[in-house]
């Protein structure tokens, strides 16, 4: 602080002395490097409100003092200072800005400067991290990098988004890409003990935002070759935040608070119109009339709030040329927008680099977090008080006369509100991702040579701990589950870096991996409590689960890549190869070589294109590479093997059946053609990416369906078959459509667009055929028994196939469906399925602008997705006459009298009882446009911070998910739906799934 | 220049020290084997372990949809016995008599069901091959022998749903379910006929009857497969047949009718020729059996409560102690109370026993089939149903007719998955007039069988769909 003072009073010292100097005019002409004057540069005195633009023919004056700062700036230009002297003349040339060329980006094992690029890569990071509120590291890709598709699975707290990098590239295999943080490949197959879906707690919610300097997803095969059997899916590198080198010493602090509220609901029954309703149906169908319970309760305004929720972020970075440091730490209490929901957590990370000699440099990174998650289980469950509260009967009240809390008439003895207050279900899980490094470098041996030791473990410690009371399952009930994920990753790298001649600089890696991942799994169960407050299963009487499992997987790798380039990058070469062996796969195949070459063109830098001033860059890139995909089902460890699992018999032991073998069974492989354009015009105000690539997946691993009759009561078994083609365009366009001068208004604009189209283009004989001849596989639906989507041949891995439905007849009041011979039907069967959508979209993409004012910024990204269809099961329930859940007021539309354009068939009708089945009746258009955020800052001037010890204040509100424009056959769902999360399950298929939340928050970012 | 050579020296010693460390860790390292669970050849490679596949099989038949409950409540809920106001929608179509081939539910019937089949496929094909001298061959002729009866009861309980029954239409030659009798991968048959399911489980229980042991009622027995036999006589209406092999188990003084309705839960209780023995840890294994389906919220899904009809059946003779020693009133899953069974009310663990063959039928059979045969084999139809009746603190009758032994037999096994079977092979309706759907419960209607799952005949179309879906 006292340094502060010091410092301060110099400052003012000097500050003064400025304001006695005498002013005298500066005038001069400024130029490009090819000495050409510049129009438009902004000349500017340093700290001061005092500036002017160059004229047409690059002229400039202005008013200075002597020792005055003179400070041009231009777009693609690098700005600079210059000190007034005793010269009235001042002449300027300005150099070319390489800042956007000489961006580094980290790459799979390395890093490359941006020009050098020759495989398909999108980055974020800077203003697109800090303007972005997320709760995971997935969510900050969401409508930022173009042919990235991140969905929400679910509005809960800590649901596992869905994302898949161009498209989806399997049709049983997880499709999530691969997650490496700081160089450690992290693991993602450990259980999160789901609760009523398949979308279990995101394994990624460990990772702090905050921490994240920068986010490189490798797109192509060429930029994943490297991951080997893992990079089919992509890679997504996340870089953490750094020390500095400079001597200086940042403190920075956020604080913010936010509240959330539901985006949208459906509209339910009341009471009496759920009596009248009911009253209705069941008068026309003859089933038992029901008893009016009296009471009117809103059980979907009971389950839902505002939340509000508290963030704190904390970080130190400094150091010099010989060591650096980043140390922070976060602490967050999140509540969600359903009742039961909370999430604390708390996270540590500690970036340490040394310089030790010149010839070795050791790193560690460490992160440590804790969550503790309040948690409620997802849509398909009697506790999750989203589905019970949409079908809860509204005449059932959860409390009695006295205000205790009660079962009768819950649906499944639910009372999900009891649940929640009195219930016990926590998660805590700590997580421990580090790695340490020793970089070697060997010069002195041979120029250019280093050789890299880096050991990485990522340690995943989760506890589950559930509690019933005695009201809500008589007797008590309590479960403790834990689950420990135990990964050790050994990588040594050697490299090498040479320029020969003046222009030739070859870059060599060749490599060795090791990964061992241990599973391990306890878990317990205990009923019959004689009291409440006994917690744990220690205290019951019966003990129907005692279990401990595990099992182990493992990765042998070696690796290499050659990278040659010609006249700093005006020609390119790059190959890359990687051997994996794994125990996942079958004896037959257990090793595979996946390989890419990709070469570049920077045709900016050749002579002919040197007169054409409107093109700053121009780049022509194409690549050719294979990836595969290992990650074959999250439970089965052993895919391969034919297997029995104990199973036992009133105490005795036994063993039954559980898979079938095949020991050819291997990874998926992923064949990439891609070629790219880059392009920067007009002073580099307008970029222009685009790229088209051609992705084909064969060996294809589908669970093939067996007919368990004549397969010893079997489903199926792994199989490598199959094959589909994922083709698309990416295309990223960013403009400075605005830039006025004097830190006056300036706007940039980017807008991200991933065109897909997905198709099976092969199945193997023996698939099952369909009513039109075309083979297919059923895909699985998560939690629900059924998906009502296949992956057919010609079409999409994600095609809706249902019975079309056509409405209710105005004329007969029966419930029509369209027959496979082209007339309506009131008794459809499955012959009558047909293609009727798919869940993929055609283009999914982010638009996003920020506008600055002076020290205002404003900050929007939309994104949206076009070309799917959702399908909303959960219709099946809430719009069933039939049954006896409350339901949406589109059900009071009952057909009466010929002539009724109805919603719901007449209730003598007998299609009223098949009227629910799964149709195209809850097939929707799922496309959306969704302003995803808003932040609006304000950072207060230097002036004001002069004479702190503050560098920095910056005011912020953002708001998130504030408009979501959508079809009105979406009205009261969320456009992002996933009933699994893991990308073998149906894609874009609802079952209550809780809509997302928009959220208003106000932060505070101080630094020092 | 020296320095240079010093730390050549040290790099060269570093790199060797780090090459030797890696390298290492060798490829071998991947040859991993699961820690839990067995590889198929080792489990048929001795007799310990082939013993458990066959305690597997048990397992296997304890699931839900095999002897615990979802496949008998699923045939009561065509019937007039039980009603269903649960959530699922699968067991809603049953109920309405709107099922579909894509039900869910009845495609986990069949492939449990088929689960328990294949089970004792492999222990059948693979235990006379075992190379183990310590596993003797009468160890092997009982374990086989256990697999078949398995493998016969599951034929027998999915020939009943799966396909019309004798009395409907072609009769013997109605389609049935594949008769898959080998462990073979991939075998492509056919759906055999009733007459051919029904022979094949003839002659399997007729065959092991001296390869069992006696003295289990919580395993394959000889008496057990005599209380099929005589099941199975009486839906083909071979009455004497069935009196007979009735009276044998009656006469087995292993059995006898238990004194009260206490014995549900008790695998000991000497009313029980065959119970699967359920617990805690090993039983229903879906909540949808017996014991999450039929007892009240919060314990059970309260889904299952007696019909209005039943209801009625039993007041008609107030005192009768099969309702009144076993029922409760609690709250349904639609909210308001109903009454519910009493007989599998551990609702939390789920781990009441399933009654799968008990003596009492025995005495119904022989009624019946004495009645029906005009015989009096063992005893009159009128002292057998005067037992029954006397045990549940109704008077006697002085004479009794078919519709009083088949009332009888309904209020004695209520719950129990018989009721539907019961009315079909005496040709009546399965609703009784002014319940809901009573026209397409007749005999013969099209869903009053279930369709052949989708999902199974999407991989095998050369199966046979029942008519009507």
């Amino acid at each position: 602080m006292r340094v502060h003072h010091y410092k301060l009073l110099m400052f003012m010292f000097w500050m003064s002395s400025i304001a006695f100097a005498q002013q005298k005019t500066i005038s001069g002409n400024v130029t490009d490097d090819t000495g050409l004057p510049l129009p438009g540069v902004n000349v500017l005195v340093k700290n001061t409100d005092n500036g002017t633009q160059t004229d047409f023919d690059g002229n400039y004056s202005i008013d200075a003092p002597r020792g005055a700062v003179l400070r041009f700036s231009y777009v693609g230009f690098a700005t600079r200072d210059i000190v007034v002297g005793d010269s009235n003349n001042i002449n300027v040339q300005l150099e070319t800005s390489a800042a956007d060329l000489e961006e580094v980006v980290v790459v799979a094992y390395g890093s490359q400067v941006k020009k050098k690029l020759v495989t398909s890569i999108s980055t974020v990071s800077g203003d697109d991290l800090e303007n972005i509120i997320s709760d995971s590291p997935q969510n900050i890709l969401q409508g930022q990098a173009s042919g990235v598709q991140v969905f929400s699975s679910s509005g809960g707290l800590g649901a596992s988004p869905t994302i898949n990098i161009r498209g989806s590239a399997s049709i049983t295999s997880n499709t999530r890409p691969l997650f490496v943080i700081d160089g450690v490949t992290l693991g993602d197959s450990f259980t999160t003990f789901n609760q009523g879906t398949g979308a279990g707690i995101n394994p990624l919610a460990s990772i702090n935002p905050n921490d994240i300097e920068s986010i490189s997803v490798l797109k192509s095969a060429a930029a994943a070759a490297l991951y080997g059997s893992r990079g089919a899916n992509g890679v997504v590198l996340i870089t953490t935040k750094r020390g500095n080198k400079n001597g200086k010493v940042t403190v920075d602090i956020d604080i913010n608070t936010s509240f959330a509220s539901i985006t949208d609901t459906p509209d339910l029954l009341n009471a009496q119109q759920y009596i009248d309703f009911t009253t209705l149906i069941r008068t026309g169908t003859g089933q038992g009339l029901i008893t009016d319970a009296g009471g009117e309760f809103d059980a979907l305004d009971a389950v839902l709030r505002t939340a509000i929720s508290q963030s704190y972020n904390f970080s130190v970075r400094g150091g010099n040329e010989k060591s650096n440091y980043f140390i922070g730490a976060t602490r967050e209490d999140i509540e969600g927008i359903r009742i039961g929901d909370n999430l604390e957590r708390t996270s540590f990370r500690s970036n340490i680099q040394v310089k030790a000699t010149d010839w070795l440099t050791a790193t560690l990174n460490a992160n440590v977090s804790h969550n503790r998650f309040d948690r409620v289980p997802n849509e398909n469950s009697f506790a999750s008080p989203y589905t019970i509260a949409i079908l809860q009967r509204p005449d059932v009240e959860p409390f009695d006369d006295q205000g205790n809390f009660t079962t009768a008439g819950n649906v499944g003895g639910g009372n999900v509100i009891a649940q929640e207050a009195l219930n016990l279900n926590l998660a805590t899980t700590t997580r421990i991702v580090a790695n340490g490094s020793l970089d070697f470098n060997l010069s002195s041996l041979i120029d250019g040579l280093s050789f890299k030791q880096d050991i990485g473990i990522d340690r995943t410690f989760t506890e589950n701990q559930q509690r019933n009371i005695e009201l809500l399952t008589p007797g008590g009930f309590a479960a403790n589950s834990v689950f420990q994920q135990n990964r050790y990753i050994l990588n040594s790298l050697l490299s090498y870096n040479k320029t020969f001649g003046d222009s030739h600089n070859l870059n060599l890696l060749a490599g060795y991996s090791f990964e061992d991942n241990q599973l391990r799994n306890v878990q317990t169960q205990g009923t019959g409590f004689l009291s409440d407050a006994q917690l744990n299963v220690e205290s019951a009487s019966e003990f129907p689960l005692t279990s401990s499992s595990g099992d182990a997987t493992r990765l042998v790798s070696s690796l290499g890549r050659l990278i040659y380039d010609y006249a700093d990058g005006r020609y390119i070469i790059e190959g890359s190869i990687r051997r994996d062996g794994s125990s996942r796969f079958g004896a037959n195949n257990q090793f595979g070589v996946f390989w890419s070459a990709a070469v570049g063109w920077n045709i900016s830098d050749e002579a002919f294109m040197q007169n054409v001033e409107w093109i700053q860059g121009l780049k022509l890139s194409a690549s050719y590479g294979t990836t595969g995909n290992d990650r074959i089902g999250t439970t089965n460890v052993f895919p391969a093997l034919g297997l029995f699992a104990g199973n036992n018999y009133n105490g005795s032991p036994g063993l039954t059946p559980s898979t079938l073998s095949n020991p050819d069974l291997q990874w998926e492989s992923t064949t990439t053609r891609d070629i790219g354009l880059t392009a920067a015009f007009f002073n580099r105000r307008l970029t222009f990416n685009v790229e088209y690539y051609n992705n084909v997946t064969d060996d294809l691993i589908l669970f093939v369906p067996k007919d368990p009759t004549f397969n010893n009561g079997l489903n199926g078994r792994n199989e490598n078959i199959g094959e589909l083609e994922n083709r698309g365009v990416d295309v990223t366009i960013e403009a400075v459509i605005f830039d006025g001068a004097n830190d006056g208004f300036k706007w940039t604009s980017s807008l991200n667009l991933g065109f897909n189209e997905n198709e099976v283009t092969n199945l193997p004989d023996g698939t099952s055929v369909d009513e039109n001849g075309n083979k297919f596989v059923d895909r699985t639906g998560g939690s629900l028994a059924f998906s009502g989507q296949r992956a057919i041949e010609g079409f999409s891995v994600n095609s809706w196939y249902l019975i079309p439905y056509l409405g209710v007849n105005p004329q007969t009041g029966d419930a029509e469906w369209l027959g496979a011979d082209g007339n309506p039907t009131t008794s459809p069967n499955p012959a009558d399925r047909r293609i009727v959508g798919q869940a993929n979209p055609d283009v999914v993409g982010g638009f996003s602008n920020v506008f600055t004012y002076k020290n205002w910024s404003l900050n929007t990204l939309f994104n949206f997705s076009f070309g799917n269809d959702i399908l909303l099961t959960s219709r099946a329930f809430s719009e069933n006459p039939v049954s006896g859940f409350n339901k949406t007021t589109r059900v009071l539309n009952v057909w009466q009298q010929p002539g009724d354009q109805a919603f719901i068939p007449s209730p003598n009708s007998p299609t009223i009882s098949t009227f629910s089945q799964n149709s195209t009746a809850q097939l929707e258009d799922g496309s959306f446009v969704r302003l995803k955020n808003v932040t609006l800052a304000y950072t207060f001037s230097d002036k004001y911070l002069e004479k702190t010890f503050i560098n920095k204040i910056r005011l912020y509100a953002t708001a998130t998910n504030l408009l979501t424009f959508k079809s009105d056959g979406l009205d009261g769902y969320d456009p992002e739906v996933s009933n699994g999360s893991d990308g073998f399950d149906a894609a874009g298929q609802d079952f209550f799934t809780l809509p997302q939340a928009s959220t208003y928050t106000f932060g505070l970012n101080v630094s020092f | 220049m020296k320095t240079s050579i010093n730390t050549t020296n040290k790099f060269s010693a570093l790199i060797i020290l780090l090459v030797t460390l890696l390298t290492t860790s060798c490829e071998d390292k991947i040859e991993l084997l699961p820690e839990d669970l067995t590889v198929n050849e080792v489990v048929f490679s001795n007799g310990a372990l082939a013993l458990g596949a066959v305690t597997g099989i048990y397992n296997r038949a304890q699931q839900d949809d095999v002897l615990n409950g979802t496949l008998q409540f699923s045939s009561e809920w065509q019937a007039d016995n039980v009603d269903f106001i649960g959530t699922f929608t699968t067991f809603g179509e049953i109920r309405d008599y709107a099922t579909l081939a894509a039900n869910t539910s009845i495609f986990g019937i069949w492939d449990d069901n088929y689960e328990v089949i294949g089970a004792a496929n492999l222990v059948i094909d693979n235990v006379p091959l075992i190379q183990d001298d310590s596993f003797t061959a009468e160890q092997r002729t009982q374990a086989i022998a256990e697999a078949r009866f398995m493998r016969a009861l599951v034929y027998f309980n999915i020939a009943t749903v799966f396909g019309q029954p004798l009395q409907i239409g072609a009769g013997s030659d109605n389609l049935s379910v594949p008769l898959v009798v080998s462990s073979e991968l991939g075998q492509e048959l056919p759906r055999a006929t009733l007459g051919q399911v029904y022979d094949f489980v003839e002659s399997e229980f007729l065959a092991i009857i001296p390869d069992l042991t006696d003295g289990t009622r919580i395993l394959a027995s000889p008496g057990a497969c005599r209380a099929f036999l005589a099941r199975l006589y009486l839906y083909q209406e071979r009455w004497d047949d069935a009196a007979n092999f009735a009276n044998d188990v009656i006469n087995d003084s292993f059995y006898s009718l238990a004194t009260d309705y206490t014995f549900y839960d008790s695998p000991d209780a000497t009313e029980h020729i065959f119970t699967l023995v359920n617990d805690a840890v090993n039983g229903q294994d879906s909540g949808q059996g017996f014991s999450g389906l039929s007892n009240p919220v919060p314990g059970g899904r309260g889904d299952v409560p007696f019909s209005q009809d039943l209801l009625d059946a039993y007041a008609e003779e107030p005192g009768d102690l099969r309702f009144d020693n076993l029922n409760q009133t609690g709250p349904g899953a639609e909210g308001p109370d109903r009454i519910f069974t009493n007989k599998f009310p551990e609702d939390v663990n789920n781990s009441d026993d399933a009654p799968v063959m008990r003596v009492t039928e025995m005495y119904l059979t022989r009624a019946e089939a004495n009645l029906r045969g005009s015989t009096s084999i063992g005893a009159t139809p009128l002292d057998d149903i005067n037992e029954l009746r006397n045990r549940a603190g109704l008077s006697d009758l002085t004479s009794v007719d078919l519709d009083i032994i088949l009332n009888e037999r309904r209020k004695e096994l209520a719950f129990e998955g018989q009721r539907r079977m019961d009315l079909l092979r005496n040709s009546q309706s399965l609703r009784r007039p002014g319940q809901v759907n009573e026209a397409n419960s007749a005999p013969g209607a099209d869903k009053t069988i279930f369709p052949i799952p989708q999902a199974v005949r999407d991989l095998s179309p050369f199966l046979d769909q029942n008519p009507g879906y």
